[in-house]
């Protein structure tokens, strides 16, 4: 190939470009490693698991939809404190502890950029890890169809779903989460060591989740409402019945916001203080 | 035009001050070979210039853009290959190519028309398939090298290119620095100073963070101490000849090395750089009949450069 031929490369200066290269690699890096299909299987097999125990509750008692009792659920807490570590914990750690964050910061490549790439991917992986559970009412209903159409009887014990059963947790999982996965990527710029972004990620939502508790065990004291308000628990109970509220929304965008603002500042803090 | 504006540039690390006050500047066009011992801030100042370390103090511009105020300017112009070249290992080569070239900015059909190109530059044919993590280190090297001439950036940094490779693979990489020479800036470090002195047209030496050198391979060789020196072998009395040679014009010094079997002495004649005192010295012994079986100017290499230069003693 000649020189001349190399001078006519095709650039682009698009913000967007290099974001959405960084989101592209960063979201196959989950779908083309063995790491994001462990993550998912094992999501599967839990989600699999309570939901028996969800359809033995919900043959005793009704009233509520099937998502109600999927989220309301002791079960539900061991997954979802958890499941944030393990998609975050390697994203920053990764690459500083390969020398790859070198790579980024060499090419004409921001901090928000790499930041915002990978919270982008990061969070659409979350997303992906919900949706066998958020397609169980319609593969009940396929179950229900084929049982008619195969046998020719009404099956009992339909699972009555309405939209909003839906919508709710969809909503919440995905708002809450949103924050929940910045702060996982936070916990993962603080160390080069992912073992030690996991436990403080995990550490943070731990103690975040129990703030909500406050006011259970303290009873109800002048700053209760605050921590009714942080309650992640009183939330999803919430959204799960179908009851949208905005401010939740409004805590956590701002929440996921601030967070990923200090993650820029502690990657360009860690890097500057070298 | 200068391409790299280096000024007073300065970096501590805690107590440790790895580059003290270092000013340079490299003209479009030039082959710089940036020496020093191991630790000396060769790979700092690298860094610093790529925009990844920032410095303490002072400034450095690349193409007219400074490195801290518009650092993606500056970066759009520069290939940079690192020292232990970090990758993705569960990516394939093209693939790796692919996503460097777009975050550098390339986009459409240049994407596989540049990764093809640094593939087919680099000697990386064979491997384009390969899982990054199944390569071999000169592989590994060569995909660092592709990855910094993508986009044809006018200047190349690159930190000990060559380290890790075998000699084959070495002469590969001298005879594509060379080539690329032509329309890029390239700074190089490294270790092997036959190949600076083979390929370089500038030499920057650097030691415990300070530049003691800037200039030409030719200038460093011709100004330096052991230039002017003879050694020779010769049968005979020892006093006559060196106190002929001593009193020649050039000659500071005349050392006597203890006495060889049979009877020869060796003497290592000092005079002034840019000086040949060969014909005189034969002169003066075959003046006296004695036999001579040895006379020889040290060609003054950048391994002498680099050793005076650098030595702590």
């Amino acid at each position: 190939m000649t020189e001349k031929e190399n001078t006519t490369i095709l650039r682009t200066r698009s913000w967007f470009y290099t974001l959405r290269t960084i989101f592209g690699r960063e979201f196959r890096s989950y779908l083309c490693t063995p790491f994001g299909w462990v993550i998912l299987g094992c999501a599967i097999g839990l989600q699999g698991f309570w939901l028996q125990a969800v359809l033995q509750t919900m043959s005793k008692a009704t009233g509520e939809s099937v998502m109600f009792y999927m989220l309301d659920n002791v079960n539900f807490w061991f997954f979802f404190i958890f499941i944030f570590p393990l998609i975050t914990m390697r994203s920053m750690a990764e690459e500083e502890s390969h020398g790859t964050l070198e790579g980024f910061l060499t090419a004409p490549v921001t901090t928000t950029q790499i930041i915002l790439g990978k919270y982008f991917a990061s969070l659409l992986f979350y997303i992906i890890l919900w949706t066998p559970m958020l397609l169980y009412p319609w593969m009940s209903d396929l179950g229900n169809l084929y049982t008619t159409l195969r046998y020719g009887i009404e099956p009992e014990g339909r699972i009555n779903y309405t939209p909003a059963d839906w919508f709710g947790p969809i909503s919440i999982l995905t708002i809450s989460g949103s924050f929940f996965i910045a702060l996982g990527i936070l916990c993962s710029s603080l160390t080069r060591s992912q073992i030690i972004a996991g436990i403080v990620c995990t550490c943070a939502i731990i103690i975040y989740y129990f703030m909500g508790r406050v006011p259970e065990l303290w009873g109800e004291f002048p700053a209760a409402p605050a921590f009714h308000y942080l309650s992640i628990s009183e939330q999803i109970s919430a959204f799960s019945r179908g009851l949208i509220d905005t401010r939740p929304l409004v805590l956590y965008l701002s929440l996921a916001v601030f967070t990923l603002a200090l993650t820029k500042r502690v990657v360009d803090y860690r890097r500057w203080h070298r | 035009m200068s391409m790299v504006t280096v000024e007073h540039l300065h970096k501590v690390f805690g107590r440790f001050t790895a580059v003290k006050d270092a000013t340079f500047s490299i003209d479009k066009g030039e082959i710089v070979g940036f020496l020093g011992p191991n630790g000396a801030g060769k790979t700092t100042t690298m860094k610093m210039l790529t925009g990844y370390l920032p410095p303490t103090t002072g400034t450095a511009s690349i193409a007219g853009y400074d490195i801290i105020d518009k650092p993606l300017e500056a970066r759009r112009h520069i290939g940079y290959m690192p020292e232990n070249v970090p990758l993705y290992e569960d990516l394939r080569v093209t693939e790796y190519l692919e996503y460097r070239a777009r975050l550098k900015g390339i986009c459409g059909k240049s994407v596989r028309q540049q990764v093809g190109w640094a593939v087919d530059r680099c000697g990386l044919e064979p491997k384009r398939r390969n899982l990054i993590r199944t390569l071999s280190k000169g592989y590994r090297q060569r995909v660092g090298l592709a990855d910094a001439l993508l986009g044809n950036p006018d200047l190349l940094i690159l930190d000990e290119p060559t380290n890790g490779l075998d000699p084959n693979q070495i002469r590969q990489i001298r005879e594509l620095v060379r080539s690329l020479a032509e329309d890029h800036t390239v700074i190089l470090s490294t270790h092997i100073l036959s190949e600076v002195e083979m390929i370089c047209n500038k030499v920057i030496i650097i030691d415990q963070g300070q530049i003691k050198a800037n200039d030409t391979p030719q200038n460093l060789t011709r100004n330096l101490r052991a230039a002017g020196r003879v050694s020779i072998e010769f049968k005979g009395d020892l006093e006559p000849v060196v106190k002929e040679l001593e009193a020649f014009a050039p000659v500071k010094k005349v050392i006597v090395e203890g006495p060889l079997p049979g009877g020869w002495h060796h003497l290592i004649v000092r005079a002034e750089p840019g000086t040949d005192t060969r014909e005189k010295a034969a002169d003066i012994i075959a003046s006296h009949h004695f036999p001579m079986r040895h006379i020889y100017r040290h060609i003054p290499s950048l391994e002498d450069v680099f050793v005076e230069m650098t030595r702590k003693d």
